[in-house]
Protein backbone atom coordinates (compact mmCIF):
# COMPACT_ATOMS: atom_id res chain seq x y z
CA UNK A 1 0.00 0.00 0.00
CA UNK A 2 2.78 2.41 1.04
CA UNK A 3 4.91 1.35 -1.93
CA UNK A 4 2.04 1.99 -4.32
CA UNK A 5 1.39 5.49 -2.95
CA UNK A 6 5.12 6.35 -3.06
CA UNK A 7 5.34 5.21 -6.68
CA UNK A 8 2.30 7.33 -7.40
CA UNK A 9 3.73 10.51 -5.86
CA UNK A 10 7.36 10.12 -7.01
CA UNK A 11 6.94 11.44 -10.58
CA UNK A 12 5.33 14.57 -9.16
CA UNK A 13 8.19 15.12 -6.70
CA UNK A 14 11.04 14.43 -9.13
CA UNK A 15 11.24 17.85 -10.86
CA UNK A 16 11.14 19.64 -7.50
CA UNK A 17 13.75 17.26 -6.08
CA UNK A 18 15.98 17.87 -9.10
CA UNK A 19 15.69 21.65 -8.73
CA UNK A 20 16.38 21.38 -5.01
CA UNK A 21 19.44 19.19 -5.59
CA UNK A 22 20.72 21.60 -8.26
CA UNK A 23 20.43 24.45 -5.77
CA UNK A 24 22.02 22.57 -2.90
CA UNK A 25 24.73 20.69 -4.83
CA UNK A 26 27.24 23.62 -5.14
CA UNK A 27 27.02 24.24 -1.39
CA UNK A 28 27.64 20.54 -0.72
CA UNK A 29 30.72 20.65 -2.99
CA UNK A 30 31.96 23.87 -1.33
CA UNK A 31 31.57 22.33 2.13
CA UNK A 32 33.33 19.15 0.97
CA UNK A 33 36.27 21.16 -0.43
CA UNK A 34 36.42 23.22 2.77
CA UNK A 35 36.45 20.02 4.83
CA UNK A 36 39.21 18.45 2.73
CA UNK A 37 41.27 21.68 2.86
CA UNK A 38 41.01 22.11 6.62
CA UNK A 39 41.54 18.38 7.19
CA UNK A 40 44.68 18.35 5.05
CA UNK A 41 46.00 21.49 6.75
CA UNK A 42 45.43 19.97 10.18
CA UNK A 43 46.99 16.62 9.19
CA UNK A 44 50.09 18.18 7.63
CA UNK A 45 50.74 20.68 10.43
CA UNK A 46 49.87 18.43 13.40
CA UNK A 47 52.59 18.31 16.03
CA UNK A 48 54.87 15.28 15.61
CA UNK A 49 55.94 13.56 18.83
CA UNK A 50 59.53 14.49 19.64
CA UNK A 51 60.68 10.84 19.58
CA UNK A 52 59.94 10.57 15.86
CA UNK A 53 62.13 13.57 15.07
CA UNK A 54 65.07 12.20 17.00
CA UNK A 55 68.32 12.13 15.12
CA UNK A 56 70.36 10.67 17.95
CA UNK A 57 69.19 9.07 21.15
CA UNK A 58 69.01 11.04 24.36
CA UNK A 59 72.45 11.32 25.85
CA UNK A 60 73.51 12.19 29.36
CA UNK A 61 75.41 15.38 30.13
CA UNK A 62 79.14 15.10 29.52
CA UNK A 63 81.36 14.55 32.57
CA UNK A 64 82.03 17.49 34.85
CA UNK A 65 85.78 17.05 34.63
CA UNK A 66 85.96 18.66 31.20
CA UNK A 67 83.92 21.70 32.20
CA UNK A 68 85.35 25.12 31.45
CA UNK A 69 84.66 28.08 33.70
CA UNK A 70 80.94 28.42 34.36
CA UNK A 71 79.17 30.60 31.82
CA UNK A 72 82.40 31.40 30.07
CA UNK A 73 82.55 32.29 26.40
CA UNK A 74 85.03 29.84 25.04
CA UNK A 75 86.19 29.75 21.52
CA UNK A 76 88.21 27.55 19.22
CA UNK A 77 91.75 28.60 20.05
CA UNK A 78 91.21 28.97 23.81
CA UNK A 79 88.73 26.31 24.94
CA UNK A 80 89.87 22.97 26.26
CA UNK A 81 88.75 20.08 24.06
CA UNK A 82 85.03 19.74 24.78
CA UNK A 83 83.00 16.55 24.62
CA UNK A 84 81.08 16.06 21.40
CA UNK A 85 77.52 17.32 21.88
CA UNK A 86 75.58 14.69 19.97
CA UNK A 87 76.46 11.05 20.18
CA UNK A 88 76.06 10.34 16.48
CA UNK A 89 77.83 11.52 13.39
CA UNK A 90 81.47 12.22 12.70
CA UNK A 91 83.24 14.78 14.92
CA UNK A 92 83.29 18.38 13.79
CA UNK A 93 86.11 20.91 14.17
CA UNK A 94 87.85 20.57 17.52
CA UNK A 95 87.90 22.42 19.79
CA UNK A 96 84.38 23.55 18.95
CA UNK A 97 82.98 27.00 19.66
CA UNK A 98 81.05 26.60 22.88
CA UNK A 99 79.20 28.73 25.42
CA UNK A 100 78.40 27.41 28.88
CA UNK A 101 79.88 24.61 30.95
CA UNK A 102 80.17 21.00 29.82
CA UNK A 103 78.16 20.00 32.92
CA UNK A 104 75.08 21.83 31.61
CA UNK A 105 72.08 19.45 31.45
CA UNK A 106 70.88 20.96 28.17
CA UNK A 107 73.12 21.04 25.08
CA UNK A 108 72.28 22.94 21.92
CA UNK A 109 74.34 22.28 18.82
CA UNK A 110 73.50 24.71 16.04
CA UNK A 111 74.49 24.31 12.41
CA UNK A 112 74.32 27.82 11.04
CA UNK A 113 75.06 29.99 8.04
CA UNK A 114 75.78 33.67 8.72
CA UNK A 115 74.04 34.78 5.52
CA UNK A 116 70.86 32.74 6.10
CA UNK A 117 67.97 35.04 7.18
CA UNK A 118 66.27 32.51 9.51
CA UNK A 119 69.65 31.95 11.23
CA UNK A 120 69.75 35.71 11.77
CA UNK A 121 66.25 35.54 13.25
CA UNK A 122 67.27 32.63 15.49
CA UNK A 123 70.36 34.44 16.79
CA UNK A 124 68.57 36.78 19.30
CA UNK A 125 66.36 33.88 20.46
CA UNK A 126 69.43 31.77 21.27
CA UNK A 127 71.09 34.76 22.96
CA UNK A 128 67.99 35.13 25.10
CA UNK A 129 68.08 31.43 26.01
CA UNK A 130 71.75 31.77 26.93
CA UNK A 131 70.96 34.69 29.24
CA UNK A 132 67.93 32.97 30.81
CA UNK A 133 69.42 29.53 31.41
CA UNK A 134 73.03 30.54 32.10
CA UNK A 135 75.12 27.57 33.26
CA UNK A 136 72.28 25.11 32.68
CA UNK A 137 72.61 25.50 28.90
CA UNK A 138 75.61 24.73 26.71
CA UNK A 139 75.65 26.06 23.16
CA UNK A 140 77.89 24.81 20.36
CA UNK A 141 78.04 26.54 16.99
CA UNK A 142 78.97 24.62 13.85
CA UNK A 143 79.71 26.20 10.49
CA UNK A 144 77.36 25.15 7.71
CA UNK A 145 77.76 27.76 4.94
CA UNK A 146 75.29 27.12 2.13
CA UNK A 147 77.50 27.55 -0.90
CA UNK A 148 76.71 28.61 -3.63
CA UNK A 149 73.19 29.68 -2.54
CA UNK A 150 74.65 32.32 -0.25
CA UNK A 151 77.55 34.03 -2.02
CA UNK A 152 79.14 35.51 1.12
CA UNK A 153 78.42 32.62 3.51
CA UNK A 154 81.89 31.10 3.18
CA UNK A 155 83.62 34.47 3.63
CA UNK A 156 81.53 35.10 6.75
CA UNK A 157 82.27 31.64 8.17
CA UNK A 158 85.99 32.22 7.49
CA UNK A 159 85.82 35.61 9.23
CA UNK A 160 84.19 34.07 12.31
CA UNK A 161 86.74 31.24 12.40
CA UNK A 162 89.64 33.68 11.94
CA UNK A 163 88.31 35.78 14.84
CA UNK A 164 88.02 32.53 16.82
CA UNK A 165 91.75 31.96 16.32
CA UNK A 166 92.26 35.14 18.34
CA UNK A 167 89.67 34.08 20.92
CA UNK A 168 86.87 36.34 19.67
CA UNK A 169 84.62 33.92 17.78
CA UNK A 170 81.40 34.79 19.63
CA UNK A 171 82.00 38.53 19.29
CA UNK A 172 82.40 38.18 15.51
CA UNK A 173 79.46 35.72 15.41
CA UNK A 174 77.23 38.34 17.05
CA UNK A 175 78.37 41.15 14.73
CA UNK A 176 77.87 39.03 11.61
CA UNK A 177 74.31 38.15 12.55
CA UNK A 178 73.37 41.59 13.86
CA UNK A 179 74.57 43.30 10.68
CA UNK A 180 73.58 40.51 8.27
CA UNK A 181 71.19 42.70 6.28
CA UNK A 182 73.88 45.32 5.77
CA UNK A 183 76.67 43.08 4.41
CA UNK A 184 74.75 40.38 2.56
CA UNK A 185 73.81 42.75 -0.26
CA UNK A 186 77.35 44.10 -0.72
CA UNK A 187 79.62 43.05 -3.56
CA UNK A 188 82.83 42.83 -1.52
CA UNK A 189 82.37 41.94 2.13
CA UNK A 190 86.04 41.60 3.08
CA UNK A 191 86.57 45.26 4.11
CA UNK A 192 83.33 45.15 6.14
CA UNK A 193 84.54 42.07 8.03
CA UNK A 194 87.93 43.73 8.58
CA UNK A 195 86.01 46.62 10.13
CA UNK A 196 84.27 44.16 12.47
CA UNK A 197 87.67 42.65 13.37
CA UNK A 198 88.90 46.12 14.30
CA UNK A 199 85.71 46.75 16.27
CA UNK A 200 86.18 43.64 18.44
CA UNK A 201 89.80 44.54 19.03
CA UNK A 202 91.72 41.78 17.30
CA UNK A 203 94.87 42.01 15.18
CA UNK A 204 93.44 42.83 11.74
CA UNK A 205 96.55 41.80 9.81
CA UNK A 206 96.58 38.41 11.50
CA UNK A 207 92.81 38.15 10.93
CA UNK A 208 93.36 38.71 7.18
CA UNK A 209 96.03 35.98 7.07
CA UNK A 210 94.04 33.53 9.21
CA UNK A 211 90.80 33.74 7.23
CA UNK A 212 92.67 32.56 4.13
CA UNK A 213 94.51 29.83 6.03
CA UNK A 214 94.14 26.07 5.68
CA UNK A 215 93.30 25.81 9.38
CA UNK A 216 90.17 27.89 8.90
CA UNK A 217 89.16 26.01 5.72
CA UNK A 218 89.70 22.70 7.49
CA UNK A 219 87.55 23.73 10.46
CA UNK A 220 84.68 24.77 8.17
CA UNK A 221 85.07 21.54 6.21
CA UNK A 222 84.99 19.40 9.37
CA UNK A 223 81.89 21.14 10.73
CA UNK A 224 80.17 20.69 7.37
CA UNK A 225 81.18 17.03 7.33
CA UNK A 226 79.69 16.55 10.78
CA UNK A 227 76.49 18.29 9.64
CA UNK A 228 76.19 16.00 6.63
CA UNK A 229 76.77 12.94 8.79
CA UNK A 230 73.86 14.05 11.01
CA UNK A 231 71.60 14.59 8.01
CA UNK A 232 71.66 18.40 8.14
CA UNK A 233 70.17 19.78 4.93
CA UNK A 234 69.39 23.36 5.78
CA UNK A 235 70.09 26.09 8.28
CA UNK A 236 69.50 26.68 11.06
CA UNK A 237 69.43 23.04 12.15
CA UNK A 238 69.54 22.65 15.89
CA UNK A 239 70.06 19.58 18.04
CA UNK A 240 69.04 19.65 21.68
CA UNK A 241 70.81 16.89 23.60
CA UNK A 242 71.35 15.05 20.35
CA UNK A 243 67.78 15.33 19.08
CA UNK A 244 66.80 17.62 16.24
CA UNK A 245 64.52 20.47 17.29
CA UNK A 246 61.60 21.06 14.86
CA UNK A 247 62.17 24.30 12.97
CA UNK A 248 58.93 25.92 14.16
CA UNK A 249 60.10 25.57 17.76
CA UNK A 250 63.26 27.51 16.95
CA UNK A 251 61.47 30.63 15.81
CA UNK A 252 59.42 30.95 18.99
CA UNK A 253 61.38 31.62 22.18
CA UNK A 254 58.56 30.30 24.35
CA UNK A 255 58.58 26.91 22.59
CA UNK A 256 62.35 26.56 22.72
CA UNK A 257 62.31 27.57 26.39
CA UNK A 258 59.85 24.74 27.16
CA UNK A 259 62.04 22.20 25.33
CA UNK A 260 65.20 23.30 27.14
CA UNK A 261 63.43 23.32 30.51
CA UNK A 262 62.13 19.81 29.83
CA UNK A 263 65.70 18.58 29.28
CA UNK A 264 66.87 20.28 32.47
CA UNK A 265 63.97 18.79 34.46
CA UNK A 266 64.58 15.35 33.04
CA UNK A 267 68.29 15.54 33.95
CA UNK A 268 67.36 16.66 37.50
CA UNK A 269 65.02 13.67 37.88
CA UNK A 270 67.73 11.26 36.79
CA UNK A 271 70.10 12.51 39.50
CA UNK B 1 25.73 27.45 -21.41
CA UNK B 2 29.25 28.40 -22.53
CA UNK B 3 29.59 30.78 -19.61
CA UNK B 4 28.77 27.93 -17.25
CA UNK B 5 31.77 26.00 -18.58
CA UNK B 6 34.03 29.03 -18.23
CA UNK B 7 33.02 29.35 -14.57
CA UNK B 8 33.49 25.60 -14.07
CA UNK B 9 37.02 25.89 -15.54
CA UNK B 10 37.67 28.86 -13.22
CA UNK B 11 36.57 26.74 -10.25
CA UNK B 12 39.00 23.98 -11.26
CA UNK B 13 41.82 26.52 -11.68
CA UNK B 14 41.01 27.93 -8.25
CA UNK B 15 41.31 24.41 -6.82
CA UNK B 16 44.85 24.19 -8.25
CA UNK B 17 45.66 27.59 -6.74
CA UNK B 18 44.17 26.45 -3.42
CA UNK B 19 46.37 23.32 -3.41
CA UNK B 20 49.46 25.45 -4.17
CA UNK B 21 48.64 28.03 -1.48
CA UNK B 22 47.82 25.25 1.01
CA UNK B 23 51.20 23.62 0.35
CA UNK B 24 52.99 26.94 0.88
CA UNK B 25 51.00 27.57 4.07
CA UNK B 26 51.95 24.16 5.46
CA UNK B 27 55.59 24.73 4.49
CA UNK B 28 55.51 28.13 6.17
CA UNK B 29 53.84 26.92 9.35
CA UNK B 30 56.10 23.89 9.73
CA UNK B 31 59.14 25.91 8.69
CA UNK B 32 60.23 23.60 5.89
CA UNK B 33 60.53 26.28 3.22
CA UNK B 34 61.59 29.02 5.57
CA UNK B 35 64.74 27.13 6.48
CA UNK B 36 67.66 27.97 4.19
CA UNK B 37 68.69 25.09 1.96
CA UNK B 38 71.12 24.59 -0.87
CA UNK B 39 68.26 25.19 -3.33
CA UNK B 40 67.81 28.93 -3.54
CA UNK B 41 64.51 30.71 -4.10
CA UNK B 42 61.65 29.60 -1.88
CA UNK B 43 63.62 29.89 1.34
CA UNK B 44 64.70 33.43 0.44
CA UNK B 45 61.18 34.50 -0.54
CA UNK B 46 59.30 32.76 2.27
CA UNK B 47 61.69 33.92 4.96
CA UNK B 48 61.43 37.55 3.82
CA UNK B 49 59.37 40.06 5.76
CA UNK B 50 56.90 40.19 2.85
CA UNK B 51 55.81 36.57 3.48
CA UNK B 52 53.80 37.63 6.52
CA UNK B 53 51.06 40.27 6.70
CA UNK B 54 49.95 41.34 10.19
CA UNK B 55 51.25 38.09 11.64
CA UNK B 56 49.37 35.95 9.10
CA UNK B 57 51.36 34.01 6.47
CA UNK B 58 50.63 35.47 3.02
CA UNK B 59 50.15 31.92 1.70
CA UNK B 60 47.26 31.45 4.15
CA UNK B 61 45.61 34.64 2.87
CA UNK B 62 46.15 33.29 -0.66
CA UNK B 63 44.50 29.98 0.28
CA UNK B 64 41.47 31.86 1.65
CA UNK B 65 41.31 33.94 -1.57
CA UNK B 66 41.48 30.84 -3.78
CA UNK B 67 38.79 29.14 -1.71
CA UNK B 68 36.56 32.21 -2.15
CA UNK B 69 37.19 32.19 -5.90
CA UNK B 70 36.39 28.46 -6.05
CA UNK B 71 33.13 28.93 -4.14
CA UNK B 72 32.00 31.94 -6.20
CA UNK B 73 32.97 30.34 -9.53
CA UNK B 74 31.10 27.15 -8.63
CA UNK B 75 28.01 29.09 -7.57
CA UNK B 76 28.23 31.15 -10.79
CA UNK B 77 28.45 27.91 -12.79
CA UNK B 78 25.25 26.76 -11.08
CA UNK B 79 23.49 29.96 -12.11
CA UNK B 80 23.91 32.21 -9.07
CA UNK B 81 24.31 35.60 -10.76
CA UNK B 82 25.53 37.51 -7.73
CA UNK B 83 28.45 35.09 -7.43
CA UNK B 84 29.64 35.98 -10.94
CA UNK B 85 29.41 39.68 -10.09
CA UNK B 86 31.48 39.28 -6.90
CA UNK B 87 34.05 37.08 -8.63
CA UNK B 88 35.35 39.79 -10.98
CA UNK B 89 36.64 42.34 -8.42
CA UNK B 90 38.11 39.55 -6.29
CA UNK B 91 40.14 38.12 -9.20
CA UNK B 92 41.25 41.60 -10.31
CA UNK B 93 42.48 42.29 -6.75
CA UNK B 94 44.31 38.95 -6.66
CA UNK B 95 45.91 39.68 -10.02
CA UNK B 96 47.17 43.08 -8.83
CA UNK B 97 48.58 41.52 -5.64
CA UNK B 98 50.30 38.85 -7.80
CA UNK B 99 51.91 41.59 -9.92
CA UNK B 100 53.15 43.30 -6.76
CA UNK B 101 54.57 40.01 -5.45
CA UNK B 102 56.39 39.34 -8.73
CA UNK B 103 57.87 42.84 -8.51
CA UNK B 104 59.05 42.13 -4.94
CA UNK B 105 60.63 38.82 -5.95
CA UNK B 106 62.37 40.33 -8.97
CA UNK B 107 63.57 43.68 -7.62
CA UNK B 108 63.47 43.65 -3.83
CA UNK B 109 64.17 40.09 -2.63
CA UNK B 110 66.17 39.10 -5.71
CA UNK B 111 64.95 35.49 -5.71
CA UNK B 112 62.02 33.64 -7.24
CA UNK B 113 59.88 30.98 -5.61
CA UNK B 114 58.42 28.59 -8.20
CA UNK B 115 55.27 27.97 -6.14
CA UNK B 116 54.64 31.72 -5.94
CA UNK B 117 55.12 32.02 -9.70
CA UNK B 118 52.71 29.11 -10.25
CA UNK B 119 50.15 30.93 -8.12
CA UNK B 120 50.65 34.10 -10.19
CA UNK B 121 50.12 32.07 -13.39
CA UNK B 122 46.87 30.62 -11.99
CA UNK B 123 45.65 34.12 -11.09
CA UNK B 124 46.46 35.30 -14.62
CA UNK B 125 44.43 32.38 -16.08
CA UNK B 126 41.57 33.22 -13.71
CA UNK B 127 41.61 36.81 -14.96
CA UNK B 128 41.39 35.57 -18.56
CA UNK B 129 38.49 33.28 -17.57
CA UNK B 130 36.53 36.03 -15.86
CA UNK B 131 37.07 38.43 -18.79
CA UNK B 132 35.90 35.70 -21.18
CA UNK B 133 32.81 35.13 -19.04
CA UNK B 134 32.03 38.86 -19.23
CA UNK B 135 32.42 38.87 -22.98
CA UNK B 136 30.11 35.87 -23.34
CA UNK B 137 27.60 37.57 -21.06
CA UNK B 138 27.62 40.67 -23.30
CA UNK B 139 27.24 38.66 -26.49
CA UNK B 140 24.36 36.69 -24.91
CA UNK B 141 22.68 40.00 -24.03
CA UNK B 142 23.11 41.46 -27.51
CA UNK B 143 21.55 38.31 -29.05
Amino acid sequence: MVATSFAHWLPLWLPQLETLMKRILPFIIILAVLGVTLGSAWYLTRPIPSSSTAVGSQQPAPPASSSPTSGSRSSGAQAPTPQPVANRGVPGAEPAHVLGPATAPAHIEEFGDFECPPCGMFHPILEQMHKEFGDRLRITFREFPLVPTHKHALAAASAAEAAGMQGKFWEMHALLYEHQKEWKTQFDVRPIFEGYAQQIGIDVERFKRDRASDTVSQRIFLDGKRGHSLGVQGTPTVFLNGREVPFQSLMAAEQLRVLIQREIDSAAKQK
Amino acid sequence: MKRTWVYAAAALLALLGLADALYLTVEHVTGQSVQCTIIAGCSEVLSSSYAVVAGIPLAMIGAAAYFSVFSLALLAAFGYRIAGTLLTPLIIAMFLVSLWLIYLQAFVIGAFCQFCLFSAAITFCLLIAVLLAHRLHRSEKSV
